[in-house]
């Protein structure tokens, strides 16, 4: 009986392993036949549920693609490598995709500070990255393979210090993820709100993953700010909104576009009422085709997509369009992509920049009644 | 400020309690460190939203029912994952024990999803003002629980008859089993009880921050654990006084320094209590085992 036990158990392992193999690599078996696109995102740790988001965004725009026969007859295969959202991780992950003749371009990486660890080894190789939210500065200046189709955290801070003084906000505090991505965030919020005479009243970092946030909201209680700006994303966002309630601190929420996500809404319950962020994805609004990305999404996944699963989708598109009109050929995506203007898609009209920076105006959005809708 | 920092403190810190309990009656008794224990601490947290959410228990009876059921998860993982290798040189239920912490993240990540879970309880939320300082339902929950349960394992452990089989063979374990003592059981029941403690916390933890995720006991774990180490490993007081301590010290350390430094400066303190008592706080001296 305990033999029986523990080979079951042992067999149970074993199995976990082969099938944490097999999502590591992909399905590497595709015939040549197929247009290769490699996908690299954090399928575990502490940001698997941002890599599950862009799994389905990529995944579905393929699955458009091929369901319409495919390019020139050719089907669309995403190849899946984890990155683990570490740069350590995402490096050997860059590595063996660039390596990979049969991969065309690389959709990825998620994080910021992945991104800019993984662009030599792209730009090296000749081989487009298109990041689908990698939104740090720094990212403009990676490369002349590097792009992005998320605008720079520099043009949503600077947006956001605009609207903060159009809000009529005296005193801001400011919480931050400490990593690329928030101090981004944090130097273009300060140096802007500068210009508008608005006081900083406090600035506290966070770290990735953390939970505790009442020790800095304790803090910046004592200095009465009128507003709150969030440089962070959803979960820590909807834990930030919820302790603040908790603390009986009152002020305005105000934050970038990675907020924007259901589970801000499910998460914060009431306490998220009422906070504001822009939004480049906004399903219900003017853009007809996030409206039906969204239920396209619906219906292949049963659950509604983030900002993250149409940013994905986007990057994807964009080169699976590239393919489309120049060839299957890593050169000629990059040429296309240099050259792309007026892209219509889920997260607004994109065109990209000489640096590979993506150019689109956001929605004004605040959460109403458990809701996002646009602000008034 | 103060004040309420404290209660900030106070509430994480009764939560490491908890948890670091389970490190360090495990390794009182085999002297090994159970990784997977902020794992199963994890998978409480997720049995709790089940039974709530699926099968609509009202709070205290899914306290009851996950605390059961980690109790079960614990000891067949020590069934399986250590059992075997008790004669193995220490290194190998080390090895063990983080494939079963791999092995459970990915068992929760295929049954619940990456993403994080609201906790589907209304309790909690309303908060009490007395002066400048608030405090949460939950807190005094987290308060009132951790106290009586850690109190309640206190007088098992020192006032009952299996109590004191439990005490010897974490003194030691041959000696113990030729007294007529059936150690295996008395293992089994030492993961149970940390197993039990350590879901009660999932539940707590989860109300307070609204989210239950499957990484979750990354952090946690080791956070306990250090506070296990701090208090003394293998004394249960000790993890108490170890939890309570490590909580307040992030806590002052976030507040008044800067938060981005809490875990240098609570790891610094760790160091230095090693430093000066190599056993930690309320630990025995002889460490010969480690």
């Amino acid at each position: 009986m305990k033999r029986t036990i523990g080979s079951i158990a042992l067999s149970a392992l074993l199995a976990g392993a082969v099938a944490g193999c097999a999502a590591g690599g992909g399905g590497t078996q595709g015939g040549s036949e197929s247009i290769r696109i490699g996908l690299a995102a954090p399928i575990s740790g502490t940001q698997a549920q941002y890599g599950e988001s862009f799994k389905n965004g990529a995944q579905l725009a393929a699955a458009q693609i091929n369901e319409a026969g495919g390019i020139e007859g050719k089907n669309v295969e995403i190849i899946i490598h984890d990155d683990k959202g570490d740069s350590n991780e995402a490096v050997n992950v860059a590595n063996k995709l660039a390596s990979d003749r049969s991969i065309l371009a690389v959709v990825g990486h998620f994080n910021s500070s992945a991104t800019l660890a993984t662009a030599p080894v792209y730009n090296k190789n000749k081989i487009v990255q298109i990041s689908p939210s990698s939104s740090a500065p720094a990212v403009t200046d990676a490369g002349e393979y590097t792009f992005r189709v998320i605008t720079t955290d520099a043009f949503q801070a600077d947006y956001l210090a605009d609207w903060s003084a159009e809000l009529g906000y005296k005193k801001v505090a400011l919480i931050y993820e400490q990593s690329d991505f928030g101090l981004g965030l944090l130097d273009v919020y300060q140096e802007s709100a500068k210009k508008h005479n608005i006081e900083i009243v406090g600035a506290e970092a966070y770290n990735p993953g953390d939970k505790e946030f009442s020790i800095i909201l304790t803090k910046l209680k004592e200095q009465q700010p009128e507003a709150i700006f969030i440089g962070g994303f959803y979960n820590e966002a909807a834990l930030i909104a919820q302790q603040a309630e908790r603390l009986n601190l009152k002020a305005d929420f105000i934050g970038v576009d990675s907020l924007y996500s259901e589970a801000l809404l499910s998460l914060g319950g009431e306490s998220v009422n009422g906070l504001k962020l822009i939004g480049f994805f906004y399903p219900g609004g003017d853009n007809e085709k996030a409206t039906a990305f969204a239920e396209e999404y619906q219906a292949a996944y049963n659950s509604k997509p983030d900002t993250y699963a149409a940013y994905a989708y986007v990057a994807t598109a964009v080169v699976l369009e590239a393919i489309k009109e120049k060839g299957a050929d890593r050169e000629s995506i990059k040429t296309y992509l240099e050259t792309l203007e007026g892209f219509e898609g889920p997260t607004g009209v994109i065109s990209f920049d000489e640096n590979g920076d993506v150019l689109t105006v956001p929605s004004r959005l605040t959460i109403q009644d458990g809701e996002f809708q646009l602000y008034q | 400020m103060l004040l309420q920092q404290l209660i900030n403190g106070l509430s994480i810190g009764m939560i490491y309690a908890l948890i670091a309990l389970g490190y360090t009656m495990v390794y009182g008794i085999l002297k090994i460190v159970n990784f997977a224990h902020g794992d199963i601490y994890m998978m409480g947290s997720f049995f709790g939203l089940f039974f709530m959410k699926e099968l609509h228990m009202p709070l205290y009876l899914a306290f009851i029912f996950s605390a059961v059921s980690a109790a079960i998860l614990g000891m067949i993982i020590e069934r399986t994952a250590y059992r075997p290798l008790r004669k193995a040189d220490r290194i190998v239920p080390l090895i063990s024990a983080l494939g079963v912490s791999t092995f459970l993240i990915s068992l929760a990540q295929l049954l619940w999803g990456t993403e994080m879970h609201p906790f589907p309880t209304a309790f909690g939320s309303k908060t009490y003002a007395v002066g400048s300082v608030t405090f949460s339902e939950i807190q005094i929950l987290i308060f009132i629980l951790s106290f009586v349960l850690m109190f309640g394992l206190h007088l098992f452990v020192t006032r009952t008859k299996v109590g004191t089989a439990l005490r010897a063979t974490s003194m030691n374990l041959t000696n113990a089993a030729l007294m007529g003592i059936n150690t295996n059981r008395m293992i089994s029941l030492t993961f149970g009880l940390g197993s039990a403690l350590a879901a009660v916390a999932g539940i707590l933890v989860g109300i307070y921050y609204n989210a239950v995720y499957p990484n979750m006991g990354y952090m946690a774990g080791i956070n306990a654990f250090t506070a296990a180490v701090l208090g003394g490993i293998g004394s249960i007081p000790g993890a108490m006084l170890g939890g309570v301590l490590l909580g307040l010290v992030e806590t002052l350390a976030g507040a008044y320094i800067s938060t981005q430094y809490k875990g240098v400066i609570s790891f610094s303190i760790l160091i230095i209590v090693l430093l000066i008592r190599p056993s930690g706080i309320l630990g025995k001296k002889d460490i010969n085992k480690v």
